[in-house]
């Protein structure tokens, strides 16, 4: 399955299995939800992208009870980030990830990894995808925007979504560069971080002093997501999306994953609706950047019903038999890599779809 | 009810009787069983499989000579109902396999069927021609024709007993009305309209009109964003041809009538049972997704099948079924495994019994599951080429949920999860039931003592 991780492709990551150690110690009931969960995501996108080639065409009912399953294991997977998962060390200073080469798209997947406090989903429903991003040539890009899409609330899709759009691209670059000096520099990234904090239509990713983004949520809890405190909220914004910005975010793969699968799985809906917009190249690209600011919305304002249903669905979760694997290869929460590297057959497949 | 038919007790032993299908390992897809239905006589016997074909057995008269011998069900016609299409507009294959077969209630000598897959819904007739006409004056018995100066005298031509040719032929294609795959058809009382529901509408036809339905139910959202539930199965009241219900992947039934308005999008009524947390996992809503629901002959109730249990609902009480009976509960700890490998979203199917005393439903393993409403006992048959001998009485099987297993239980871990039984049938009166096993379709009979 070419979503899991596969442990032989690369070494475990020298920032990654210390602190999941660590992790695992304290909470490993915990860990072991997160896990599932991973694996779950993996699978399930697994199933929604097969599903494109099935005979018979894309089957609406299974879909929805797969985006359901990938919606609880999110949920559970973001809901609650486990400390150990993100943090590097007592001081709350964010990881140093290894920067893997070849992977500029990492940087607007690291906005989502921040897990979203509940009560932001809400805020979903306003943001609507800019018009300028139906703008974005670049297939790729657009592709990559998407992992930042499912980023729980609005403030990151706005933000994952105007990475699309380019100035965001650089801003979120910002952070990386201070997480790549993060281990040499944990008080400089603490300072960037609280004054950041303050701005409360800030994405705690910004560098101090950056600019409001347009159309970002003003007043939303992510101020407080920035790492000034040790608490779960603070680091965990700051860390995975460092990891997402290396490519390696263990949040960045699974929910990261989603995005580029919703996107046949938007494209079948809007396939059937649109029967005669299926056929000239030119439409293929409107719709695969328009599904890309779908996207964008797809997981925070589609089955919102579902996502108010039931907040913290997954944690009753009882299958342990699976953690088996998982647990015996801690690297492999960081499945962004497989992710990032079929991106770009994934935006050719969408594009043919 | 009908005392002493159709009643599961103590004392009704199940004994094979046919095993129809090919006995080789190898298993084609096409010719894997999709679909099986009595008619309303019980005398025909209805199968449709992957490739699209369409196989009917006929009951054989029973012999005064070999009374303790039922009537067994032999070949009657083999037709191929749909064919694969290819949508260019949307670039989609459409699928052959018949999805569902209901009969029409036999009004002349002919039989008459409903078959659909995923688009299209097929009126087929079925009839029997046993006698030709001979004597013809224009052509001779080859069928050529004849030169008029040769003929000098006329003949009125007769009919002559000829082989008994069963032909089966296409009477009205209803197509190009759905948008989303069929996954129900359902005739109505009146025997003049039927519905076909896909995953969002449920349209209404008339049996005599193919270019033109009636869209009855229509639940897609304004916005596809925002869909969170699907319709899974509908089906009409059996007395009442304005009732019909339909449910939901989200594990509710609405019944709806359609004298209160023409877009029965409000239902008149609505079941569902509060959902219990303490079960809650993520694999609860697939679970929940209901994968067929029955009305009783009596229309008194309504039975439903989910993944894990089979319900039955009382129409008067909206709030919870009367009843509830797990299949195979021992399967909720491997949820994720049986997610992992698809299984979860198998679709079974349930059935009452003739008296509606007993509902029967399929689960993995090539097992069975036969519930007594009454006395509340139930029982696990197996459909299995080991038990297929002539009259065999068919063991109940156990599985093993515990540690010890005893002799001749079989563990969770054993059961082959490629070996489903989605679709069973209960004859309308007798206990006869017909079991499909992937391409295997099994007919079991109870004892005759």
């Amino acid at each position: 399955m070419e979503w899991a991780s596969e442990p032989g492709e690369e070494g475990p990551k020298p920032g990654l299995n210390p602190p999941l150690r660590a992790a695992r110690e304290g909470a490993p009931g915990r860990m072991e939800f997160k896990l599932e969960a991973h694996r779950i995501v993996s699978i399930s996108l697994g199933k929604i992208y097969n599903s494109r080639v099935q005979r018979g065409g894309i089957k609406l009912h299974k879909n929805l009870l797969v985006s359901l399953v990938l919606r609880s294991a999110r949920q559970v997977y973001l809901s609650d980030p486990c400390p150990g998962l993100y943090l590097a060390g007592p001081s709350g200073t964010p990881m140093a990830l290894p920067q893997l080469p070849g992977e500029p798209a990492a940087g607007p997947a690291a906005g989502w990894g921040e897990p979203a406090p509940p009560a932001v989903p809400a805020a979903w429903q306003e943001t609507q995808p800019h018009p300028e991003r139906s703008a974005v040539p670049d297939a790729q890009r657009a592709v990559d925007a998407e992992p930042a899409a499912p980023g729980i609330d609005a403030g990151d899709a706005v933000l994952g979504g105007q990475a699309a759009a380019g100035p965001a691209w650089r801003l979120m670059e910002g952070p990386r560069e201070a997480a790549a000096g993060g281990p040499g520099n944990p008080a400089g990234a603490s300072e960037v971080f609280p004054e950041v904090a303050r701005a409360a239509s800030h994405h705690c990713g910004r560098p101090p002093g950056g600019e409001d983004q347009p159309g970002a949520l003003g007043a939303t809890p992510r101020g407080d997501c920035c790492c000034a405190k040790e608490e779960a909220p603070a680091p965990p914004p700051i860390g995975p999306r460092k990891r997402g910005a290396a490519g390696a975010g263990g949040v960045g793969g699974p929910a990261g994953c989603p995005a580029p699968s919703s996107t046949p799985l938007k494209k079948p809906r809007r396939d059937l609706e649109e029967p005669s917009s299926g056929a000239a190249a030119e439409e293929e690209e409107e719709m695969e950047t328009g599904n890309v600011a779908n996207l964008i919305s797809i997981f925070g304002s589609s089955f919102s019903g579902l996502l108010r249903k039931s907040p913290g669905g997954g944690r009753e979760e009882a299958d342990g038999e699976e953690n088996g694997p998982e647990a015996a290869e801690p690297g492999q929460i960081c499945c962004d890599k497989p992710v990032l590297r079929d991106m770009n057959p994934w935006s050719t497949a969408i594009v043919a779809f | 009810m009908i005392p002493g038919i159709g009643v599961l007790t103590q004392n009704t032993l199940w004994c094979f009787s046919q095993m129809k299908g090919a006995i080789e390992t190898g298993v084609t897809e096409a010719d894997i069983i999709s679909t099986v239905e009595f008619n309303h006589t019980g005398e025909l016997l209805a199968t449709g499989d992957k490739g699209g074909r369409v196989v009917i057995f006929q009951r054989e008269q029973e012999s005064k000579n070999q009374v303790h011998r039922r009537g067994e069900y032999n070949v009657y016609s083999t037709f191929q109902s749909h064919e694969p299409e290819f949508d260019y507009l949307k670039s989609l294959e459409i699928e052959e396999k018949i999805n569902k077969i209901r009969w029409l209630p036999q009004q002349n000598a002919a039989y008459f069927l409903l078959s659909t897959n995923d688009k299209t819904v097929k009126l087929w007739k079925v009839s029997e021609r046993d006698k030709r006409p001979e004597g013809y004056n224009l052509k001779d018995e080859e069928g050529r024709l004849r030169d008029p100066a040769t003929i000098t005298t006329l003949r009125v031509p007769v009919l002559r007993p000829m082989d008994l040719m069963v032909e089966a032929t296409p009477r009205r294609v209803f197509a190009n009305a759905h948008t989303y795959h069929i996954n129900s058809i359902s005739v109505n009382s009146d025997y003049e309209t039927y519905m076909s529901a896909d995953d969002l509408r449920i349209n209404l036809w008339n049996f005599e009109i193919t270019n033109q339905s009636f869209n009855i139910v229509d639940i897609k959202p304004a916005n596809m964003e925002e869909l969170t539930e699907v319709i899974t199965a509908a089906e009409f009241h059996p007395h009442h041809c304005n009732t019909f219900v339909y449910s939901s992947s989200k594990g509710t039934i609405r019944l709806c009538d359609m004298r209160a308005s023409a877009l029965c999008d409000r239902h008149t009524k609505f079941f569902e049972e509060p959902e219990d947390p303490s079960n809650r996992s993520f694999f609860s809503e697939i679970i929940s997704s209901i994968s067929d629901v029955k009305f009783s002959h009596s229309g008194r109730y309504i039975m439903t099948r989910d993944y894990l249990t089979v319900k039955v609902w009382d129409l008067n009480m909206e709030n919870r079924p009367i009843e509830t009976y797990q299949v195979h509960d021992y399967l909720r700890s491997k949820l994720c495994s049986l997610y992992e490998n698809d299984c979860i979203f198998d679709k079974f199917e349930c059935v009452w019994n003739g008296s509606d005393s007993v509902i029967m439903t399929g689960s993995y393993n090539n097992f069975f599951r036969m519930f007594d409403r009454n006395t509340k006992r139930d029982v696990t048959l197996e459909a299995s080429r080991e038990n297929s001998k002539p009259r065999a009485i068919l063991k109940p099987r156990k599985v093993c949920v515990g540690g010890k297993r005893r002799k001749d239980e079989i563990s969770v871990d054993s059961l082959d999860f490629s070996k489903k039984i989605l679709h069973t049938a209960w004859h309308p009166s007798e206990n006869i039931i017909a079991v499909a096993a992937t391409n295997n379709l099994y007919i079991f009979q109870d004892k005759v003592n």
